[in-house]
């Protein structure tokens, strides 16, 4: 048997089992240099991921200093409930407070210091580190994106074995829904879903809370989507999938059209799924912005609208750099699950 | 045709659901009264801090802290911490009787010591919106016994007390100020109020207990003793959408701010719905009187008579939202004028006279009035869902609408609340226009808003950059004056001159409203600002 390279393109399928004896033997001699592959590929990660975590941190201070106004003022202002200058004697305790008559160049200073140690500095209105802040809301959020990536892929999965590789017409609806439940947007989806199951035939609570009952309308608001754009790309490899020849050896072993799909094909074609879930968990992450405003779900997303409107710059950065290490992490481990999953990289 | 035919079958689902839904909801009560229970609360905001100077954090506040005084459905100024209180016959000393034995929920006394504490931690930024209501009047406060406190003015100011009733004011053990942190004071303030502070989770709710050792109620409250129920969970739910919902579905008792277009269907229903006009300022227009257009009288009148802000705030509010049209204060002031809230009414001849008059003669294409080539363009930015919420949108385009038929073109700009609260839109040079409320309890708002800013003792607050001592005259007046006939003449006189002038003009007065499932009795809006009151409230069987 011979195993092919990823350049070449060409996929054989995976290997049928070696002998015992030949098997032994050729784990002994690759598996020392797929660890290496691996601290390599986690080395250059974490090299690039410093890099990306300070691009992320940088652009977010920037860009909040950039918000027109002064912050000083905001401060006071949401504290107060009002929207107006203030004299410099109102400002000065807060100006004094969080060292805002500081140079620009030393409050970014201070601030990446801060950051090196994991001091991400204390909210402006709540008078807590970021910190506390982040980790009390922190695992309502995760645990939204984690179930709605778990739903979309058993949602996508079902829709792509289903109706993948049929008929001219079965394809079509099946590609037609692919597109149509990517394009929803969730603020539409979230109502919609809302109205039907919650306020109409009562299965949902209307206010989600942190409850099992109320996480499967938001996440499944997240989901639809997102399972609509894994379909989208899974498809494509499905159906490539089913026209290699692995299959039609599978078929002429006389194994039934349900169990090569599910047995062959769909391991095949969910390689690029695995690639977006990476992807998934930020692009989720984003989107509990909008669906745990929704859902009235406490969350980093309803913490960092709050923390935007009222130019809470500690909270603002804290979690954008926070959702930025979660992209880093995220991204390093699909490349790891990537190669472990596609039987080509396995062997190079 | 097909999918035509799908989305026709899903309005019809989702409309004959929502209408199963509506219908189902209203479960009648047998009135029995139950002792304990939860209160589920839905609120539109989540402020950051339980007390401060916002009047979302007052609502919150109003639970767990009391007052020195209370006001009660007639405006009537009645004791709550405070068992009488009189003022020197030059107007310049307070002296206040405190009730005897109460204590905060740490144990401490509530003695005059700390309440004079609390008026001194107000002033140094404790809470600076009762910092702009003591400021320019407030010298100092002192105990002189246990239950006695004096509190000295450098003017004399008669309705102290009423200002005194607002949840600004509310009185925190000066031992928890002084020995605990600035986290725990803003999550957890403590009092000597009906509930206290249990849990905050951030971004979900705020969880109340009862405080059972109660003994400081008002006396405008309808029982005594400790409150009737539990618990209040008291949640925060942006969106007004859900929180009808969630009401209709029975997972919250009571929501907070009603959409006008929501008020009938729920009335129907059986639900109990209240409504507070708020004193103070009203959702007013004001002009900028420094620069640009409107620095010509003509032209503020000529604005203001192209208006038919009753039709507007009509169609839009549902005959909910009260049209408003005196700039000054709101028709639920003390002190309010009539002639003034008639000064304009709907008049475009005259409207496009004043402006012929004003030199603006000339047309572009699209029919805004010029001259000197210059197009009759003013600005109106507005706060988008902090100051302004959908409704208010709304009337705002209405506005922009009639005043194009006689040649204004109006942008209307939303300001975010990051922008709006760093103080854009906060000089004469960005804006021709300025929208917004104050909520108060007396006419004494004028003086906030009216103020002359000078160099040393700036005025923000006074969006139509005008400084006149003539009309300060009459608030000071008004604020001074030993009796009320005197105050609200000096106070309508203030109006009378801000209408005659069109500094400002009134367009709707600002609601705060409730909706209460029928199982739920005596909620009621407390009077200083329309925040819900628990205190009282029992559930029947």
């Amino acid at each position: 048997m011979t195993l092919t390279s990823p350049s070449s393109g060409i996929a054989t399928g995976p290997a049928p089992e070696p002998a015992p004896e030949a098997g032994g033997a050729q784990a002994a001699v690759r598996r020392p240099s797929r660890l290496r592959a691996v601290a390599f590929t986690i080395g250059r990660k974490l090299i690039a991921a410093i890099v990306v975590l300070w691009g992320a941190a940088t652009v977010a201070f920037f860009a909040q200093l950039a918000l027109p106004g002064d912050r000083a003022t905001v401060i006071l202002n949401i504290r107060d409930g009002q929207a107006q200058l203030r004299t410099p004697a109102e400002l000065a305790p807060i100006r004094a407070e969080y060292g805002l008559s500081h140079p620009v160049i030393v409050q970014y200073w201070d601030y990446l210091r801060g950051l090196l140690v994991g001091d991400f500095g204390v909210s402006y209105q709540q008078f807590r580190p970021v910190t506390a802040i982040i980790g009390e809301q922190l695992g309502a959020t995760v645990i939204l994106s984690l179930t709605a990536i778990f739903f979309a892929w058993i949602l996508m999965t079902v829709w792509v074995t289903l109706t993948a590789g049929r008929g001219p017409r079965v394809r079509g609806i099946g590609a037609l829904v692919d597109v149509v439940a990517a394009g929803l947007p969730a603020y539409w989806l979230g109502i919609i879903l809302l109205l039907v199951f919650a306020l109409g035939l009562r299965w949902f609570p209307v206010i989600g809370g942190t409850g099992v009952d109320g996480l499967i309308l938001p996440a499944l608001t997240l989901a639809i989507p997102l399972a609509g754009f894994m379909a989208q790309s899974t498809r494509t490899e499905f159906e490539r999938a089913l026209d290699q020849p692995f299959v039609i050896s599978a078929r002429m072993r006389g194994m039934g059209d349900w169990d090569v799909r599910i047995r062959h094909v769909l391991r095949h074609a969910t390689i690029p799924a695995v690639t977006l879930s990476g992807w998934a968990l930020g692009a989720t992450l984003s989107g509990a912005v909008v669906v745990e405003s929704i859902f009235s779900r406490p969350g980093i997303g309803s913490v960092l609208v709050a923390a935007v409107n009222s130019q809470d710059l500690p909270v603002v950065v804290g979690i954008v750099t926070l959702v930025a290490v979660f992209y880093v992490t995220v991204n390093l481990l699909v490349d790891i699950a990537y190669t472990l999953i596609d039987p080509r990289l396995k062997a190079s | 045709m097909r999918l035509s035919r799908i989305s026709l079958a899903t309005v019809a689902l989702v409309s004959a659901l929502t209408l199963t839904a509506c219908a189902a909801t209203t479960a009648s009560s047998t009135g029995a009264a139950v002792d304990g229970g939860t209160i589920v609360y839905a609120h539109q905001q989540e402020p950051a801090c339980v007390f401060g100077g916002w009047i979302e954090q007052a609502y919150l506040s109003y639970q767990v802290l009391d007052n020195l005084v209370s006001l009660d459905a007639n405006h009537k100024v009645v004791p709550w911490l405070a068992t009488s209180w009189k003022s020197s016959t030059d107007g310049l000393t307070w002296t206040f009787t405190l009730k005897k034995g109460v204590k905060f929920t740490d144990g401490t006394p509530v003695d005059a010591a700390a309440v004079a504490y609390n008026f001194d931690y107000w002033l140094k930024g404790g809470n600076s919106t009762a910092a702009v209501w003591l400021g320019g009047y407030y010298q100092s406060a002192k105990a002189v016994s246990a239950t006695t406190l004096q509190v000295n003015l450098s003017k004399p100011y008669p309705r102290l007390v009423d200002n005194l009733t607002q949840g600004y004011f509310g009185i925190q053990s000066e031992h928890a100020l002084t020995t605990r942190t600035k986290d725990q004071n803003c999550a957890s303030p403590i009092g000597s109020g009906a509930f206290i502070v249990k849990k905050w989770n951030r971004g979900q709710d705020i969880v109340l207990t009862r405080n059972n050792k109660y003994t400081s109620w008002p006396a405008n409250a309808l029982h005594t003793g400790p409150a009737h129920v539990k618990v209040i969970d008291w949640k925060f739910v942006a969106d007004p959408t859900t929180r009808v919902a969630a009401l209709q579905a029975g997972q919250v008792n009571a929501i907070y701010d009603v959409p006008a277009v929501q008020w009938k269907t729920l009335k129907t229903s059986g639900f109990q719905l209240d409504r507070y006009v708020t004193p103070g300022r009203p959702q007013q227009i004001s002009f900028n009187t420094q620069l640009g257009p409107f620095t010509d009288e003509k032209l503020r009148q000529a604005f203001a008579y192209s208006l038919n802000r009753k039709q507007i705030v009509d169609t839009i509010g549902q005959g909910i939202i009260p049209s408003e049209g005196n700039g000054g204060v709101s028709q639920a002031t003390p002190g309010y004028s009539k002639k003034a809230a008639d000064w304009y009414s709907y008049n475009p001849s005259k409207a496009n006279a004043l402006l012929d008059a004003a030199g603006w003669t000339g047309r572009t294409s699209a029919g805004v009035r010029t001259k000197d080539g210059k197009p009759l363009t003013v600005i109106l930015p507005y706060g988008a869902g902090s100051i302004i919420n959908a409704d208010g949108a709304a009337i705002l385009q209405g506005v922009k609408e009639q005043a194009s038929k006689v040649g204004f073109d109006v942008t209307l700009i939303p300001v975010p609340q990051s922008e709006l609260f760093a103080g854009k839109y906060g000089t004469p040079q960005d804006h021709d226009i300025s929208v917004g409320y104050w909520t108060a309890v007396t006419a004494g708002i004028l003086y906030i808003n009216w103020r002359p800013s000078t160099a040393s003792n700036p005025n923000y607050s006074n969006s139509a950059y005008y400084n006149n001592p003539e009309l300060e005259g009459y608030i000071l007046g008004g604020n001074s004056a030993p009796t009320v006939a005197a105050q609200n003449a000096d106070y309508e006189k203030a109006q009378n001159y801000i209408a005659q002038h069109a500094l400002a003009i009134g367009v709707y007065d600002r609601l705060s409203t409730l909706a209460v499932s029928p199982k739920l009795k005596d909620v009621w809006q407390e009077h200083a600002q329309g925040g819900p009151t628990f205190y009282d409230a029992y559930f029947t069987k």
